[in-house]
């Protein structure tokens, strides 16, 4: 498996989680629980960028390894 | 008037009379009895039962007998409630039996207790030896409350330093088949929600016996047909393992990467998810 494939798996891991986090923030009612729900889906969702720009330079480095 | 008619009918009354009266009282006579409470109770009991068996020759006199008795007692917990000084003359005052691990033995001649007495209260409150004992107090009812030493006390996440979730109440969804959809509506989910997690389940809802839904939105099932399998919700668990996972794999990307900045940034990324764990952990695993 190339690098940029585990990098795309990675992604979609963090995604995955990301997004059991925000069902369950948008069912908590306590609001210091919701609250800290929040700020860590923000701080995922900014590695997943991070992640993300770093996948666009290395499919542009190795085209012939660009997938889906 | 026939004498079995007279009591009949007198007793039908009293039963009505001493049911109006003892309302008067309050609720808090069945709750905890003190040695004031008993004694009232007991009274209470003697004079209808006089009556209403026709002991008594004059019935008001019988009657007014009742009255005061309820009356006061009930005049008496109202001032309690006010001053303190008519509640400890009336209920009582605590008495401490061990106070810094040390049985205080006038205090137990006080409140006529024999070591016996002490060591067979002890033990109802699983207190074997005094030795374990730290404060020890007699209430006004009658009950020895113990207070153990520090060491001995059961471990509570916070003694440990354990961090743990906030949890709220679970609402009961499902019940003898039927679905519940005031308590649904109370979390904020509906049947439709309801159904699509049945369906991952694989379960109907005849066969739900009790469906209990957490603070998070995880279904918990039980199934009129115990020999069927339900799986038990690992959401929780599984993002959390996840996250781990991927916090791994950006330590693993940081030491592979040749690039300076790629590393810096998969450092990065690998030290946010790490905070994100940490802060997680009490929700997601306990």
């Amino acid at each position: 498996m190339t690098v940029s494939n585990q990098i795309k798996q990675t992604i979609a891991s963090l995604q995955g989680t990301m997004a059991t986090l925000k069902t369950f923030a948008a069912i908590e009612e306590n609001q210091q629980t919701k609250q800290i729900l929040q700020q860590n889906i923000m701080c995922i969702e900014g590695v997943i960028e991070d992640m993300e720009k770093r996948l666009g330079v290395l499919e542009f480095e190795e085209p012939q390894y660009k997938g889906f | 008037m026939v004498e079995w008619l007279e009591v009949s009918l007198r007793s039908i009354g009293l039963f009505v009379i001493t049911m109006l009266l003892v309302r008067i009282i309050g609720k808090r006579q069945t709750s905890r009895l003190t040695f004031f409470d008993l004694v009232t109770v007991i009274v209470i009991g003697v004079i209808t039962a006089v009556i209403s068996l026709n002991l008594v020759a004059n019935l008001v006199h019988g009657l007014i007998a009742l009255l005061v008795w309820t009356v006061l007692p009930a005049l008496i917990y109202l001032l309690g409630i006010k001053y303190k000084a008519v509640r400890d003359i009336v209920q009582g005052k605590e008495t401490v039996l061990i106070n810094h691990g040390k049985v205080l033995e006038d205090k137990l001649m006080e409140a006529r207790y024999t070591p016996e007495d002490l060591l067979s209260q002890l033990r109802k409150k699983n207190a074997f030896k005094v030795a374990d004992v730290e404060f020890a107090v007699l209430e006004p009812t009658g009950e020895v409350s113990v207070l153990l030493k520090k060491d001995q006390q059961p471990v509570t996440p916070k003694t440990v330093g354990l961090n743990v979730g906030l949890e709220s109440v679970p609402q009961t969804v499902i019940m003898d088949g039927n679905i519940m959809d005031e308590p649904l509506t109370a979390i904020g989910l509906n049947r439709n929600w309801l159904h699509t997690e049945l369906e991952k389940a694989g379960v109907a809802p005849e066969n739900v016996f009790i469906g209990q839904v957490d603070s998070a939105g995880q279904l918990y099932l039980d199934l009129f047909d115990d020999a069927i399998q339900v799986p038990k919700p690992k959401t929780k668990e599984l993002a959390w393992a996840t996250l781990k996972k991927c916090q791994a794999d950006c330590e693993l990307y940081a030491l592979g990467t040749k690039h300076p900045e790629a590393k810096k940034m998969y450092g990065k990324s690998a030290a946010v998810l790490a905070d994100a764990i940490d802060e997680l952990e009490p929700l997601l695993k306990k």
